[in-house]
């Protein structure tokens, strides 16, 4: 399978990062040397009864339900860019959506 | 052309929880701007997550209480997407393997009469903070207290028939859902969140048509209304011959309309995958069903018992059943001595004005049951028993010592009623002379009347053949 | 020594290599140093790590120096909380020397892709130090402080301690807290030690490992207690696993390996060849897990809440995009692209469900050999020596190859190490030795017995 440069374009939306036109032959070329190298798994088939390895524990640990926040050495308002009466300050979306 | 509507609700609830899904910060409502924040649910680099074991439970019991199959091992996945009040830039759910799959609410249609609405899924997940875009001019502003407040998601299949039927299956599965406690599900303070799916289709068609999803609903009536809006939209375009897009729309509760959104993107993909940070959530058999053992009476059940066992009518039972607060007074008043039909119109009039207003019952049990007794033995009328209650439940007191005190007790004393009889047979004396000419049914108000004149605290029951005996002499 | 001495000896040999212009510093200061001095100076002087000065990869996060994971996306960045390990290593009584330079956000394999320019090898500056945690491993072989913190994904420190002839730990996953690294492949990252002697590595290792609370991916297990060398190998069988001994192995590396290998022989211990047939497909499936985990951890970094914000005219998506942008580097920025296009819609089962199955594969490989008698693995730890910068920059995916024999105990999640076999040309060759499951302790063991006995400075041929 290759990558076409509109599918890099895509992807980039759907991970917000900024591709210029210029970057883009070079950067699709790239992508596609990758996903070249890791499609050798199809060497593999299909995989059948392979399972899935889950690194860690079996069973996720539970909390106790206890009010105890764990400190912040400073507050969100010096971490913040932009701040403003206790709130994080963004530009607004130009489209009205949520997902 | 026939239409027929198809709806389906999905329902995210805040589970019960004094701390947050992932973290230790408090979940408390209206709390100062990023007061209650960590960096967990802030999502700074190198923050991780751990579930709150009580969130589980709670939403054990919710999928329990629904008639769900809750699973032995689930997993979260992350749904990934960008927006301000997502700080990691994913949401911690469930997508393959939730906690609970499958159950139903049965509930009264309006127009259907007994209807079931399938429980398609219950699963966990954290909540996203708020975003504000209103409040300074060209920005959004960022409350992340209530990022990774422990959420449960309950989507409903798309069973429902009518935005009424929707509006009765909420009204239904919050009722099951406040039983179980699994959540406070107050619309108001934002613990529970409707997002509608409804599409139209020709009546008697099996396929479905498109859907189309409607946001920011924020009381049960405005699920209605917003759903009758957009039944109306959807016909509308159908008849014309135009498609219905598959959209996201915003409900305006001033003007009663939906909208859709200007978005770019029709759908997202959101690529769940299962989150590495956090093992599978393994729950032994043994334990969930230690949690269905723990759960209450369900309101089915405890309408059923209440018709069966105290011999109130159904429709009395659905009102004492709307909350197990009322429930549980009734049935003490019950076990203090009152008889069932009694307490229940005493519990369901009297009693829930005050309830409204407080959310409690001023009177205790035992002196309501008390105060019962008293109309029964005839030691105060009925009419009477209704002030002594007033009385009872703005100041207290033990229910003969404050009929006493008010001048209640009914008047039994031959010679006041004889009185009183003369009195208003003296007033009446057309009504009388009618009477006498053969029509009896004056023989009520002139009951009534004597009454009146006592000011209620004649018996009514020693009236009538006192009456009866100075009507017949001529 | 009193902690203030090491503290002054530590700026120091940190401003010597700075004015030398090896670059593996990002943040430390005197005063910082002093700081760590008066808090250990103190302490009673009865931790494990009283009076050691330890560097630490810039992606753990500290509250007094800033932690930028070698980005720009990241610049000026502060934590307001401190990793585990850190607090474990205070508790101890380290100092905490200062942030080191990494590939950015701990992708890459020769400290090239750091925002704040490459690292240069201590013995060869137009050589790589290996990477993500080159600056980690520089400073360690460059005899500025004893031990340092690195992080492990696909064998970032393993692979650079190999190319910078130190020693190099990674215990299994789930033994140290994740708590506090700036994740990059959650299920695959592991923080892990560097040394300049196994006993300094191991020490570190034990005072940051255990079960954290804050962490769910740890596992509560004995915990690391330091071992003696045993004399004798006898007992012990060592296999070899052919698929890491290509023809084509460089011939400094393969004489470095074969030393080891007759010196184990020597020892007593019994060296068996075995397969591990999925070995081959370890990279591939390491470049689509660790991307796809990547570009969903990577996501929280978009200006919003912390870091600088990139100029953008526009609303909200255009600063999302701007930043991100403009402030990752190349190399991250084609691994969030291929992270998001293994998992997105209609390619998931094609790339990222197949990866896991493979994984599941490259797991049983190495349970099956272990099940069969076998106590350890050996193998080289990279392919070459440390190579020229620049020289594998033009094909990212010749970059990835360069973890090919360090990637599979990654992916199954097992203790594996470093440690240097000698010279080959003047650079420094490394071997690797792969244990089971938690059985650092037996690993850590014969590699105190070779070191003993290999003189890491001599030529192997």
């Amino acid at each position: 399978m290759s990558v076409t440069a509109k599918e890099v374009q895509h992807v980039a939306a759907l991970a917000e990062l900024a591709v210029e036109d210029a970057e883009l032959p070079a950067l699709t070329e790239q992508l596609n040397r990758i996903v070249g190298f890791v499609a050798q798994l199809t060497e593999l088939g299909d995989l059948e009864g392979a399972g899935r390895y889950v690194a860690g524990p079996e069973a996720t640990p539970l909390r106790p339900d206890v009010v105890a926040p764990a400190d912040l050495v400073r507050p969100p308002a010096e971490l913040a860019p932009e701040f403003i009466d206790g709130f994080f300050v963004v530009p607004k979306l130009g489209a009205l959506e949520e997902p | 052309m026939a239409w027929e509507t198809v709806i389906g609700l999905e329902v995210h609830v805040q589970l019960g929880t004094r701390s947050k899904m992932f973290c230790a910060c408090s979940t408390a409502f209206g709390d100062p701007p990023n007061s209650n924040v960590c960096p967990v649910c802030l999502g700074l680099p190198g923050s991780l997550p751990v579930p709150n074991a009580e969130a589980i439970r709670l939403a054990v019991r919710g999928a329990l209480a629904l008639g769900g199959e809750v699973a032995e091992r689930s997993i979260f996945a992350r749904k990934n997407y960008f927006y301000p009040d997502l700080p990691k830039g994913y949401q911690i759910s469930q997508y393959d393997q939730p906690l609970s799959t499958g159950g139903a609410v049965a509930l009264e249609s309006p127009e259907r009469g007994s209807v079931t609405v399938r429980i398609e899924r219950l699963h966990v997940e954290e909540d996203a903070g708020k975003s504000l875009h209103d409040r300074i001019p060209g920005k959004t502003a960022v409350d992340l207290n209530r990022a990774g407040v422990p959420l449960a998601e309950i989507v409903g299949g798309p069973d429902l028939r009518s935005p009424a039927e929707a509006r009765a299956y909420l009204t239904t599965l919050r009722q099951l859902l406040v039983y179980a406690g699994v959540s406070e599900c107050s619309m108001e303070k934002g613990s529970l969140r409707v997002d509608a799916n409804l599409s139209i289709r020709p009546a008697g068609s099996n396929e479905l048509g498109t859907k189309t999803e409607i946001k920011n609903l924020n009381s049960f009536a405005n699920v209605e209304r917003a759903l009758e809006s957009e039944r109306a939209r959807q016909q509308a375009l159908l008849e014309r011959g135009e498609p219905v897009r598959q959209v996201t729309l915003l409900f305006n509760a001033a003007t009663g309309q939906v909208r859709p959104m200007r978005s770019k993107e029709a759908s997202h993909d959101y690529r769940y995958f299962p989150d590495p940070d956090l093992p599978p959530l393994l729950l032994s058999r043994e334990w969930i069903e230690a949690q269905r053992a723990g759960l209450p009476e369900l309101p089915a059940a405890k309408r059923a018992r209440l018709v069966q066992v105290h011999g109130v009518t159904p429709y009395d039972a659905e009102v004492l059943a709307s909350e197990q607060g009322i429930a549980d007074y009734f049935e003490r008043v019950v076990q203090a001595g009152a008889p069932g039909k009694v307490a229940a119109n005493w519990v369901m009039q009297d009693g829930m004005t005050g309830y409204k207003a407080t959310g409690g019952f001023a009177v205790p049990a035992t002196r309501l049951a008390g105060l019962i007794a008293l109309v029964d033995e005839g030691v105060v009328s009925h009419q009477a028993a209704k002030k002594v209650y007033a009385e009872l439940a703005a100041a207290g007191g033990e229910p003969r010592e404050v009929a006493v005190r008010l001048g209640l007790l009914q008047v039994r004393d031959a010679s006041e009623l004889e009185r009183w009889v003369d009195e208003v047979l003296s007033e009446h004396a057309k009504e009388v002379e009618r009477y006498r000419a053969g029509e009896s049914k004056l023989l009520g108000f002139l009951t009534g009347q004597v009454m009146k004149r006592s000011k209620g605290k004649a018996d009514p029951k020693g009236v009538q053949p006192v009456l009866q005996r100075k009507l017949e002499r001529s | 020594m009193s902690a203030r001495a090491v503290a002054l000896e530590v700026e120091g040999r940190l401003a010597e290599l700075s004015a030398r212009g090896l670059n593996a510093t990002l943040s430390w200061s005197l005063a910082a140093l002093e700081a760590e001095a008066a808090r250990v100076d103190a302490m009673p002087g009865t931790g494990a790590l009283h009076g050691m000065p330890v560097a630490l990869k810039d992606n753990i996060v500290t509250t007094e120096l800033p932690t930028t994971c070698g980005s720009r996306i990241l610049e000026g960045y502060v934590s307001p909380f401190n990793a585990t390990a850190v607090n474990r290593l205070r508790a101890a009584g380290a100092l905490i020397a200062c942030k080191a330079n990494l590939d950015e956000f701990a992708m890459g394999s020769s400290t090239e892709h750091s925002a704040y320019g490459r690292v240069r090898h201590p013995l060869d500056p137009e050589r790589v130090p290996g990477g993500s945690s080159g600056g980690s491993a520089a400073l360690v072989a460059a005899g500025a402080v004893p031990a340092a913190l690195g992080s492990e994904t696909g064998g970032s420190v393993r692979q650079p301690a190999s190319f910078c002839g130190v020693v190099g730990v990674k215990s299994s996953y789930g033994r140290v807290s994740r708590y506090g690294l700036v994740a990059f492949g959650s299920s695959l990252d592991c923080i892990s030690t560097f040394g300049r002697s196994v006993a300094e590595a191991e020490r570190v290792l034990a005072v940051i490992s255990g079960p954290d609370p804050r962490d769910a991916t740890t596992l509560d297990r004995p915990p690391l207690l330091p071992v003696p060398a045993p004399a004798s190998l006898a007992g012990l069988t060592i296999g070899l696993p052919t698929e890491y001994f290509p023809a084509d192995l460089d011939p400094g590396v393969k004489a470095g390996c074969d030393r080891a290998i007759a010196l184990l022989r020597e020892l007593g211990a019994r060296v068996v060849a075995v397969s591990l047939p999925h070995s081959r497909y370890a990279v591939p499936t390491y470049y689509i897990i660790a991307p796809a985990e990547a570009a969903a951890n990577l996501a929280r970094f978009d200006g919003a809440r912390y870091g600088p914000r990139f100029p953008a005219d526009g609303d909200l998506r255009a600063l999302y995009r701007a930043t991100r942008g403009k402030g990752f580097g190349p190399e991250v920025r084609r691994r969030i692209l291929i992270g998001t296009y293994v998992l997105s819609a209609g390619y998931y089962s094609a790339y990222y469900g197949r990866a896991q199955a493979a994984r599941a594969r490259i797991v049983e490989d190495f349970r099956r050999v272990f099940a069969s008698g076998v106590d350890l693995l050996f193998t080289p730890t990279t392919p070459t020596t440390a190579f020229k910068a620049g020289e594998k920059t033009a094909d990212p995916v010749a970059m990835y190859l360069a973890d090919i024999f360090v990637c599979p105990a990654s992916l199954a999640g097992l203790p594996a190490m470093s440690l240097p076999l000698g010279r080959s040309g003047g650079l420094p060759v490394g071997g690797q030795l792969i244990a089971p499951g938690f059985e650092e302790a037996r690993m850590l063991a014969v590699a105190k017995t070779l070191e003993a006995q290999l003189d890491a400075l001599a030529e192997v041929r």
